[in-house]
Formats: C-alpha cells, structure tokens, sequence
C-alpha cells in the first residue's frame, strides 16, 4: 500500500506521468486508487510534436498497468518520510 | 491480455436491442448512451450508434447495419480522457487509447488497412463522439468508475513481478489473517535468492566451460583408442 499511500499525498501537485507507450503526460494529480490508476487535470503532453491531437485534453484517466514511470516534484519528496514508510512497510505495517 | 478492438454483433433478442453480455460471470449493464458516433483510428465516424457500457466492456452497436458493431474491454483501455478542442479533433469526445497486445512499433497514425480489410485489432485510438457534448463528462465518470472495477488479473507466472505492483493484494491478504512480515518479507529474499542464483549460474558456465575441455580431451582420447583399433 506504500505507493498508494505515497501517491494520495501527491494529490494535488504536479506530476508527470510516462506511459509504457512512451507518450509523457503532464498535469495535476486529482486523484490515484489501489490499482495505482491515476487521474489527472489540466493536462498537457510533454512531446506535443509527436502528439498533437492529445495537445488539450483537460482531464485524464490513465491505467494503473500502463503507467511507465511517475515524475514526481522535488517538493513532494519527503526523504525522511519515506524512509520511515519505508521501514514500516518492511516490518509488515 | 490485452486485445484492443474487436468486432461485436451479438445482440439479444432478435439482433434489435442491447449486446449479449457475459451474465454468468458477473457482467452487467451499466450505462446506456444513445446517438453517439464512434471513430476508430483516422477512420470517418461512423453514426447513428448507441453507446452500451458494461461492467467489462465498452460495446458500441449501429443503429442502422444490425451486424455492424464493436467491443472494447476494460482491461485494453489505457486512457480515457474529455477532449474539447477543435484542433485535436473538431468534436468535442471521449478520446480514449486502447492497448492492443501487439508490439509497440506501430505508430499513432499507422495505416490499420490492409487489402482493404480493417485490422480492429491494431487500433490504437479510439473516440467516442455524444451528439450533446455536455454529457462527456459523465461519460468519463462512469469510464473512470468501469476502469476501476477491472484491475489486472494475476498473472501466476508473472508472480515474481506482480509483488511490486501489487501492494494491494498484500493489504488484502493482511486482511485475511496472514502474517504480514512472512508476506512481505518473502519477496525480497526471493528477489536476492535470484540474483545469488545468477551468480550459481555463472559458476556453473565456467565450470561447465571446464568440462567441455575435459570432453574435448575425453573425445581426442577416444578418437586416439578408435583410430588405434582401426
């Protein structure tokens, strides 16, 4: 549950998500559920050359399963936080 | 498995009304949406349609050519999202993308005809077009709420992968009563387990390299005692 967790702390900031298609979507994180399937608004795609029909698509619904990697914002990155999860995770919770 | 668009005919009753579903396996209707447009890839629209949402499937059926329709899954759709401007399509819809299990070289705009036949099963885009565009909105609700009811499937040979992405099964077996730190602690130590055993596996090349010199020698040697007899 630790990426769940993580990522419904996110909600809210800007993140960038790069899907296995290789397509990168930019946007606010609106929300994120269990399977990691992550919502976003006000979205923009980051290689509008390559995708110029995606170029204002407002709102976002991307699968969990087809997330590739998720950008996150250097501000919303706790290292010290993390680390506690982390820890926590590894003892069962 | 993912297996992008395919075609879909199967209506109940005398072929009038709704897309025969998968009752026995839970499947059930969701949302009925009149009048809404389908495009698939860079094909025209085609129109006058109805819209069928499922608890599995994204179905959308002609109103006028009782054989013409077309099944999504779920599990296939990568992406939904509302599009509203003109440049990107000039009718505001539902731009969806669909994961089609084929290899990832085909490209956004690839040409999905072939001998004038349509390959459904390598379209990678697909929208949906309401004739009232204020309804997109919850058009995209009910996708996003029908994308949650359909997570992945346990793949059990995929089992040393899944444990990452599948934080939500351990929670589900915590729940049941299983130890958590055995549950946790398992894959990790597989995880190292394998990597010791590419290291086995290293060993047992150089060895087995070592013994193929041996045979080569055993082999000259039997050569020599054949040669000898002969």
């Amino acid at each position: 549950m630790l990426f769940f967790s993580y990522f419904k702390e996110l909600v809210g900031r800007e993140v960038t998500v790069e899907l296995k298609n290789d397509l990168a979507i930019k946007g606010t994180l609106h929300s994120v559920d269990q399977y990691l399937n992550i919502k976003l608004e006000n979205t923009r795609v980051v290689d509008q050359d390559k995708y110029p029909h995606m170029l204002s698509v407002r709102n976002c619904f991307i699968r969990g399963s087809v997330v590739r990697y998720v950008q996150l914002p250097p501000e919303g990155v706790d290292v010290e936080l993390l680390h506690d999860a982390t820890r926590r995770e590894a003892r069962g919770g | 498995m993912a297996v992008g668009v395919r075609l879909f005919s199967e209506r109940v009753g005398e072929g009038g009304g709704e897309p025969v579903l998968d009752a026995e396996n839970g499947e059930e209707l969701m949302h009925v949406r009149p009048l809404v447009s389908v495009v698939l890839g860079n094909r025209p629209p085609q129109s006058p349609g109805t819209l069928y949402i499922s608890t599995k499937k994204v179905v959308w059926l002609s109103d006028v050519d009782k054989e013409i329709g077309y099944a999504v899954d779920f599990l296939s759709l990568s992406l939904h999202a509302v599009c509203r401007d003109p440049e990107a399509y000039p009718s505001p819809c539902l731009y969806t993308q669909i994961e089609t299990g084929s290899d990832e070289d085909e490209s956004e705009d690839s040409d999905s005809e072939t001998n004038g036949v349509v390959d459904l099963s390598k379209i990678t885009e697909m929208r949906l077009v309401p004739s009232d565009p204020n309804q997109l909105d919850q058009l995209f609700e009910i996708f996003c709420e029908c994308a949650e009811l359909n997570p992945e499937p346990i793949e059990e040979e995929e089992e040393e992968h899944n444990w990452v992405f599948s934080a939500d099964q351990i929670g589900d077996e915590v729940a049941e009563g299983e130890d958590p730190d055995w549950r946790i602690s398992e894959n990790p130590t597989n995880t190292i387990g394998h990597s010791n055993g590419d290291h086995d596996l290293a060993r047992t090349v150089l060895e087995l390299q070592i013994d193929d010199q041996r045979f080569e020698d055993a082999e000259e040697m039997e050569h020599d005692v054949n040669s000898s007899h002969q």
